[in-house]
């Protein structure tokens, strides 16, 4: 049997085992077979989708959001340049729902994800029986629809017979209208889209605590770490990309929120729980100002962007 | 289900098209192509088991006369707002379609040119002889589209609307209450329900517009015709949401909270979690609109009683929130224009307005008397809708009154109900926003 020879490994960027069976990944610097442009022929089909679904699209909207367009006639698409996005700006509306989509996000990110991690870990080590079903069982609400969590939570949180309330009345408590209480309202749909979130973020925690070597494990406990040392040495630096996808995905869940909130309090009381994208909608379609609608849009995709950029930039970093 | 309609004449169009049409209008369950020469597709909003049936029941008559197939789609209201211009627009719109009254869509698609004007088949129908003025005023827009109120028609209303107090009769009859007369009257009923542990007005208002009837009708026993045409058809005259009727709506709303008239939680609930509490026996009254008659009478069967808010002082006349139900409009995208308005008409016949009465709705015009049973909900209920149309009593929806003021108004009334502001502040804020729509 032929052995490789120490120069022909250092041409392989990535091991054989990684990248397929007797594929080797030309050196850098080596010639390429084939046209300069071939490469871009196989991403052709990918790019003439993403053109005209994405990049158009958005090309679009942002051309819309710098009109003064009532969504219904084009006759009515005037330029105003930045009109709409200085009118947002003075628009105390647009503030307080975006001070609401940011209050949502302890609840929407951070809370589903120390929810999802701790029975992550518990469960990883206590090595439970039937963990499957147990997974399968928070999935659930992750993959209901949001008017559908709206709806039922709406029920569970009746004050007049739902079982929420009418529990703590037994017990001889005074409860509030959750949902219509000025200073409840809000929390109250955040800790509905924690409940919503924090199966995701389990499963997405143990599929990584799956991966992590197991002579990690073995090596803190021969070094005699408990438990909880051993999840903070072990588990917890292990789990980085893991936490990074979850914080981003739950990210754009809280600044994107809307079916939750509409099929419960449509933004109210006031506007105690009116987000961007319910103001955006209600401007758009109900106030018919698309054009000032999509601005309002544009805004929120460039923040959500950046956060989501910045987020995987502190927690998605290289392992080495 | 699609969401498209193509409207297909079968003349000129072969194979592939009459295929496509069969199989679209199959999928929704609407009346065969056939035979027919053309089909005729009207959206609305009656979306519901029964009122669909009706509705097409009345499509399928009015097919069989006039040898044409007609196809009807019901849509939530929400949904047939957000999608009707842009189908109209994209010229994949139905021939008749329901189209709200006011800023909120008709003005727009007028001036977008996507309804048509109604003017000459006005004349050819005599509607405008049939009906209450001030009644086809909210479907009146000037030939420019630009003035709500007055002007040509450009929609008729198959059905009416009106906002009043149903109310328990067993629970009535217990407490030895009667129907009040006045607004004082209906205030020590509801005292004396509440020191007798019953609770007197079951309302919800979690989805935020029930309070903008409760606000309309407290102030509608304060306002008179000329003063409320005005503000909401934008008259400039001075009209405004500051004036005393206002203040003192909000006012009293805030007085009736406090005093504990309203239903336990009554901002945690939905409005049909009220009609189900009060059909239920949860209550004494329910503040809803005609639109629930069929699920109170369900409910309560005999025991079914409606009446309007009453007037502060005996006698006097109360401006009801309601008017006519959303109108049908011809759009620019029928493909027979003298047709449609012979459908629309034909939705106002006598045949019509008995299949509504039948479902329990409340058709446009004046009910024949032959058809109301004053023991019953529903013969009160035209008792009471024959009465208003009769004093040409029939009020607004006051968040007709501007482009985005729903969000305003319904917001509003929560903070005012919260304590978060008092009826002043609330009023201006609402004229603030009204007098800036003109700019």
């Amino acid at each position: 049997m032929q052995h490789p020879s120490p120069d022909s490994l250092r041409a392989v960027t990535k091991p054989a085992s990684q990248s397929g069976a007797g594929f080797v990944f030309p050196a850098p610097g080596s010639r390429r077979t084939g046209p300069r442009w071939e490469p871009y022929l196989y991403l052709l089909p990918a790019l003439l989708v993403f053109t005209a679904f994405v990049a158009v699209p958005i090309a679009g909207g942002v051309i819309l959001s710098l009109t003064a367009w009532n969504g219904i006639s084009w006759d009515t698409a005037t330029w105003v340049g930045l009109g709409n996005y200085v009118d947002a700006f003075n628009d105390s509306r647009f503030w307080t729902a975006f001070r609401n989509n940011v209050t949502l996000i302890p609840y929407f990110v951070l809370l589903p994800a120390i929810l999802g991690l701790i029975p992550a870990a518990l469960v990883h080590q206590m090595k439970l029986r039937g963990a499957a079903i147990f997974q399968a069982g928070l999935f659930l609400p992750y993959i209901m629809p949001g008017v559908l969590i709206g709806v039922v939570w709406r029920w569970m949180l009746n004050p007049v017979f739902g079982p929420v309330n009418q529990t703590l009345k037994r017990m001889g408590f005074h409860p509030p209208t959750w949902l219509a209480d000025f200073n409840l309202a809000l929390p109250t749909i955040g800790m509905i889209g924690a409940w919503a979130a924090y199966g995701f973020c389990y499963v997405v925690f143990v599929a990584g605590i799956e991966k992590i070597p197991r002579d990690l494990y073995d090596a803190a406990k021969l070094d005699g770490a408990g438990g909880w040392q051993e999840f903070l040495a072990v588990t917890l630096p292990g789990l980085r990309r893991e936490i990074a996808v979850v914080l981003s995905v739950n990210l754009i869940n809280a600044l994107r929120a809307f079916d939750v909130i509409k099929a419960t309090t449509d933004g109210g009381p006031g506007d105690a729980t009116n987000v961007l994208a319910l103001f955006m909608m209600n401007s758009a379609f109900g106030a018919n100002q698309a054009g000032y609608g999509i601005a309002i849009a544009v805004i929120l995709a460039i923040v959500t962007l950046v956060l989501s950029l910045l987020v995987l930039r502190l927690f998605g970093g290289d392992d080495d | 289900m699609l969401h498209r309609r193509q409207l297909v004449k079968r003349t000129g169009v072969a194979g592939l098209g009459l295929a496509l049409a069969g199989s679209a209008l199959g999928s929704l369950g609407a009346v065969a192509v056939s035979a027919q020469e053309s089909t005729l597709v009207f959206w609305d909003t009656l979306n519901d088991k029964i009122r669909s049936k009706l509705i097409e029941g009345l499509g399928t008559s009015f097919g069989k006369a006039n040898n044409v197939a007609v196809s009807h789609r019901g849509w939530t209201l929400e949904e047939l707002q957000d999608t009707l211009p842009r189908a109209v627009e994209s010229n994949q719109g139905p021939d008749v379609a329901q189209v709200n009254n006011g800023e909120s869509l008709a003005g727009p698609m007028a001036r977008a040119g996507q309804i048509l004007d109604l003017k000459d088949y006005d004349t050819k129908y005599k509607w405008s002889e049939r009906f209450a003025p001030s009644l086809l005023a909210r479907n009146r827009y000037t030939a420019d589209g630009k003035t709500f109120g007055e002007g040509d028609l450009w929609g008729m209303s198959a059905e009416s609307e009106i906002v009043g107090l149903f109310y328990n009769r067993k629970i009535f009859a217990d407490q030895g209450l009667s129907v009040p007369t006045t607004v004082a009257e209906l205030e020590a009923a509801f005292k004396k329900l509440r020191e007798n542990g019953i609770e007197p007005l079951v309302w919800g208002n979690l989805d935020k517009w029930p309070a903008i009837h409760l606000f309309g009708e407290l102030q509608g026993v304060r306002t008179s015709r000329e003063f409320l045409d005005d503000l909401i058809y934008r008259r400039k005259q001075g009209a405004s949401f500051t004036d005393a009727s206002f203040v003192d709506a909000a006012t009293q709303m805030v007085a009736w909270n406090q005093a504990d008239y309203f239903l336990q939680g009554y901002d945690g609930i939905t409005s049909d979690d009220a009609i189900a509490l009060f059909s239920a026996g949860g209550g004494a009254m329910l503040l809803q609109g005609s639109w629930a008659t069929a699920a109170v009478k369900q409910g309560l069967g005999a025991d079914a009683g409606f009446f309007l808010m009453p007037s502060l002082e005996a006698g006097g006349t109360v401006l009801s929130v309601g008017g006519v139900a959303i109108p049908y409009s011809i759009t620019t995208n029928a493909k027979d224009a003298d047709l449609s308005a012979a459908f629309i008409d034909s939705l106002l016949s006598q045949e019509a307005v008995d299949a509504f009465i039948a479902t329990g709705s409340l058709p446009s015009g004046v009910i024949p008397e032959d058809k109301i049973d004053p023991e019953t909900v529903d013969g009160q209920l035209y008792t009471a809708w024959n009465a208003t149309v009769d004093a040409d009593a029939v009020g607004h929806y006051l968040d007709w009154a501007a482009p985005g003021f729903y969000d305003v108004i319904t917001g509003g009334l929560q903070e005012l109900l919260a304590g978060k502001s008092d009826p002043a502040a609330f009023t201006q804020k609402l004229q603030d926003f009204y007098a800036a729509s003109f700019s």
